[in-house]
């Protein structure tokens, strides 16, 4: 062989090799697109992006209902579906391989594939822009390939299958052709359900949702409450499912038990650090073991994944956890959310808790979804919900507001309280409150002391006498959210406050009234004097205000906290919103350097409102919140606010622990104490000995001190939750710190005691995997659990489709 | 150049193309090699019934150094194993998932203990716990079992022999 010959098999060999070493790289890449396996880092593409069309290469679209062909779908009206077969015909030129084809060769005859779509029109308003009305969205449908054979013979295309890319794709894969203008966030690593089988089954409402009830039982003790909540999936397809639910907890609940139920058995779950727990969960759910794992989205959204529903199985999952109960007004308070409102996101923002419709998984942008059922829908999901307090004292009165209860009580200081079986629609929070008899509340300090040192709680009650003292005049800021979701009832609440509200006003107060939804506007161009004349204006500025747009708050945040104060006056801001945000973090943060002299006192308005973004601008804004449900009478509610802000607060407060060794205490300051609103102050002791804790402060230029006797041998004073309450709080805290602290240190900080006390975070999680049994084929398709718009919220203005 | 060197490439690029990784074919994304897999824990009480338990599993995997032509040496282990799950025993007065000491608790090493209030309690053989783990998929880990404690009803502690079992089917 001559050396010219040598070189050019030399220049061969290496373009060989290089493309041997390149092509599985690519491969991966091309695989992952289609592949139930996507690793988190891929986003989800269509099957017109990873198999795009070629030159040579021709799409025809028929549509299946009138045969009708077109070079693409026609514009679909919102909630129309209908199904296509794309067929894609190939000159003799294109390279097949690009679809997948296991070889080229066969491409001389018959160079067509077809492909089922189901299309769903699509309404994305002014979000969208352009996109309105196109076709946003084409499935798979798993449930077709019989018609897909059909359609194939008919068409004379039996000799050439899907390629076998193609023919992986699984049901549950959303595709986007027309992509929205909002950029794509990186896909959750699960695949999406909804198009296809699910869909169909749904509408005809043939088949139930996986998740079939919840349970929640809760036990009260003095303000500590300790809540078991089961969740029972089922899996009543054919085919093997994986169930995501995406749902609320109280926003301090303290998660520290996850057990799987399967059968008999019982699983307990184990803390990891979270990214750890999800490979866990992957490769689990990808070799066919039953699994669940446990996520935090959000201090009050979590989620829950269960891999491997056999058809016909069930699985429950159990989560306990503990969470200090509100006290405001002479009440305490029990909530439970049942349903995660949806929210809205800036444009732009990925990491944010999307609102879609059902089936349409993928669409917000967002790295957290809920599907929402829509109005005319139901699933099968249900709750049971009983509550034993044991108040220690006697209880005076125990009522709530939102659900129909059934009450019994076989001793003073005790009552059973459980929702009625006509109400078992999880639409709404549940809110029970209770009095105890008298002036019996009293600070007083709950410990538990086990092999890691004393634990303690504090619920700081403010002075009596506080009531018997003035206020000085009141520069007041209300601030409206008028967006798409306060739309119907929930403004008309918070309009109905406010005009409440503008009539207390003394005469040497000044106000401000200021709107927000896409932006922000004001009633004036600065705060003026609540005279007769100003505040019938204002009224009636009020009355003219509706809900529709987006909930851009960081607006309203600017226009209520950035222009200047009236020095003599004590600033209050006061917002009335339903807080469906996904970008808390963002406006936590603008409250934090916007703050000043300003106090926030807030209205939390509706039925299921994000209470962990309101009452972290209460506590950021050393103020406090309120929250006016569907059927709270309005008028008590802002009387009781007033009566509030009316007297001065115990300000500068510190704490004597006495003989107590305390250290590790949160809040690490001691806000001010406001007139029927306690603050739970929490921390780790060493001691044993009874001692007197005295409490300091100011009121006005006068000094004041509270003494609290703590009697550590009293076993009624004790509670084996508080160490993990107080490892919540801590953990609240770093998390409040890291809004505006870049220190690295914080999420390890955060992982670190989670892990110790076995509890959720944003940095942990719980997983779970039965290892005894492997169950046959594939994961199967994953089912995200739709669930229903909150009571008083409307479909149409709030949820993406 | 040299036809010889010539030769010597040209056999070097072929020699690449032939041994290059095939992971275009069958292979899965995510994480390789690990499996799912149960030890089962008995107790054998003799005849106190058993009240309540404490034990301590270490699962420990030899250093894969054989894959780079080192023989594993003994006292080096890697955390390999991951505890993913503890499941409760077959007595109806441990059916409960047992607790374990979060504090405690590394990848490999896992502190258990339960009790029982109740009158039924088992005597003799039983499994009292299952602890499922991950597992690197080439290796067969080794087990340490530690029982710190086992009680009647009573308080009292007896001595009890604690074992433990590998494979699906208990």
């Amino acid at each position: 062989m001559k050396p010219k010959h040598l070189i050019a098999l030399l220049i061969l060999a290496v373009v060989l090799a290089v493309f041997t070493l390149l092509i599985p790289s690519l491969n991966k890449v091309h695989r992952y697109a289609s592949r139930s396996d996507q690793p988190v880092s891929q986003p989800r593409q269509s099957v017109l992006e990873s198999h795009p069309p070629s030159e040579q290469e021709q799409l025809s679209w028929h549509d299946l209902r009138d045969g009708e062909s077109a070079e693409q779908p026609a514009s679909l009206q919102f909630g129309e579906t209908r199904t296509y077969a794309l067929e894609r015909t190939a000159s003799d030129e294109t390279d097949l391989s690009l679809l997948g084809s296991p070889s080229t060769s066969s491409a001389a005859d018959g160079n067509k594939t077809a492909e089922l779509h189901t299309i769903y029109g699509d309404s994305y308003g002014g979000a969208m822009g352009g996109a309105a009305n196109r076709p946003q969205h084409i499935g798979t449908p798993q449930s077709q390939p019989r018609l897909q054979q059909a359609y194939q013979a008919d068409r004379g295309l039996e000799r050439r299958t899907l390629a076998p890319d193609l023919a992986s794709v699984t049901a549950d894969e959303i595709w986007v052709i027309a992509k929205p203008e909002a950029p794509q966030a990186v896909g959750p690593q699960y695949q999406t359900p909804g198009s296809g089988a699910m869909l169909a089954k749904v509408e005809e409402k043939e088949i139930p949702l996986p998740l079939k009830h919840t349970d929640v039982k809760g036990q009260i003790s003095g303000y500590i409450a300790t809540v078991e909540v089961t969740q029972q999936f089922e899996n009543p397809y054919s085919e093997k499912i994986e169930a995501v639910y995406v749902f609320p907890l109280p926003q301090n609940a303290a998660v520290n038990e996850f057990i799987m139920v399967i059968g008999e058995r019982k699983i307990r779950g184990i803390i990891r650090e979270r990214q750890e727990a999800e490979q866990i969960y992957a490769e689990a759910r990808r070799q066919g073991y039953v699994a669940s794992l446990l996520t935090q989205e959000r201090p009050n959204i979590f989620t829950q994944k269960v891999a491997n529903i056999e058809p016909g199985k069930a699985i429950d999952v159990n989560i306990k956890y503990f969470n200090t109960l509100a006290y405001a007004d002479g009440w305490y308070e029990f909530v439970f959310p049942m349903v995660v409102g949806p929210r809205f996101n800036p444009p732009g923002s990925t990491d944010g808790v999307g609102a879609v419709g059902r089936g349409k998984m993928g669409i917000s942008g967002q790295k957290t979804e809920v599907q929402y059922l829509r109005p005319d829908e139901r699933s099968g999901h249900d709750i049971a919900l009983a509550v034993d307090i044991d108040a220690g004292v006697e209880i005076e009165e125990v009522s709530c507001a939102t659900h129909a209860t059934q009450k019994t009580s076989d001793a003073p200081q005790k009552a059973h309280v459980q929702i009625s079986p006509l109400d078992t629609i999880p639409n709404k929070d549940f809110v029970l409150r209770y009095k105890v008899a008298g002036k019996t509340v009293k600070s007083a300090l709950v410990t538990h002391t086990d092999e890691r040192g004393g634990f303690f709680t504090l619920m700081l009650y403010p002075p009596d006498d506080l009531k018997t003292l003035q206020r000085s005049p009141m520069e007041m800021v209300f601030v409206l959210d008028c967006s798409g979701s306060m739309n119907g009832q929930p403004i008309a609440r918070a309009k109905d406050a406010v005009k409440r509200a503008l009539r207390k006003l003394g005469p040497d107060d000044t106000f401000q009234v200021i709107r927000f939804s896409q932006s922000a506007s004001q009633f004036g161009s600065q705060p003026v004097p609540a005279t007769p004349e100003n505040v019938r204006k204002a009224i009636a500025y009020v009355d003219d205000l509706k809900g529709s747009g987006g909930t851009m708050m960081i607006e309203g945040i600017k226009a209520a906290l950035e222009f200047p104060h009236d020095e003599r006056r004590f600033r209050l801001v006061s917002f009335l919103t339903d807080g469906y945000i996904g970008n808390e973090v963002e406006i936590l943060e603008a409250i934090h350097d916007r703050l000043g002299d300003s106090r926030i006192f807030s209205f939390g308005v509706g039925s299921s409102v994000n209470r962990y973004l309101l009452d972290r601008m209460a506590k950021l804004g050393k103020g406090a919140v309120a929250y006016i449900g569907p059927n709270d009478s309005n008028s008590e509610i802002v009387d009781l606010f007033y009566d509030r802000i009316s007297h001065p607060a115990l300000t500068n407060v510190t704490i004597d622990w006495g003989s107590l060794k305390v250290e590790d205490v949160y809040p690490s300051r001691i806000p001010d104490l406001f007139v029927g609103r306690p603050v739970t102050v929490t921390g780790r002791f060493a001691g044993r000995q009874n001692t007197t804790v005295r409490v300091q402060g100011k009121v006005g230029s006068y000094d004041k001190e509270l003494a609290i006797p703590v009697r550590l041998a009293d076993e009624a004073s004790t509670h084996p939750g508080i160490a993990c309450v107080w490892a919540r709080r801590k953990i609240e805290e770093l998390a409040a710190r890291k809004t505006y602290d870049d220190s690295p240190s914080l999420p390890g900080e955060i992982q670190r005691v989670a892990l110790e006390y076995s509890l959720m975070s944003e940095y942990t999680a719980f997983i779970a995997v039965d290892s005894t049994h492997q169950t046959a084929g594939d994961h199967g398709v994953t089912i995200a659990v739709p669930v229903p718009v909150p009571d008083g919220v409307r479909y149409e203005t709030t949820v993406q489709n | 150049m040299k036809r010889s060197a010539l030769t010597a490439l040209v056999v070097a690029c072929l020699i690449v193309t032939l041994l290059a990784p095939r992971t275009g074919k069958g292979s899965r994304p995510g994480k390789p090699g690990v499996r799912f897999a149960p030890v089962h824990i008995y107790l054998d009480s003799g005849n106190a019934p058993l009240a309540a338990y404490q034990f301590e599993l270490v699962c420990s995997v030899p250093v894969r150094a054989s894959q780079e032509g080192n023989p594993p040496k003994a006292d080096h282990y890697e955390p390999a194993v991951k505890i993913v799950g503890v499941e409760g025993g077959q007595h109806p007065a441990f059916n409960n998932a047992p607790y374990y000491d979060p504090a405690a608790l590394a990848n490999n090493r896992i502190i258990i203990a339960a009790f029982s209030t109740g009158a039924d309690l088992p005597k003799g053989r039983t499994r009292i716990a299952t602890i499922h783990l991950q597992i690197p998929s080439d290796t067969e880990p080794e087990y340490e079992l530690k029982l710190a404690v086992a009680a009647d009803a009573d308080g009292r502690e007896f001595p009890a022999e604690l074992t433990l079992e590998t494979g699906e089917d208990q």
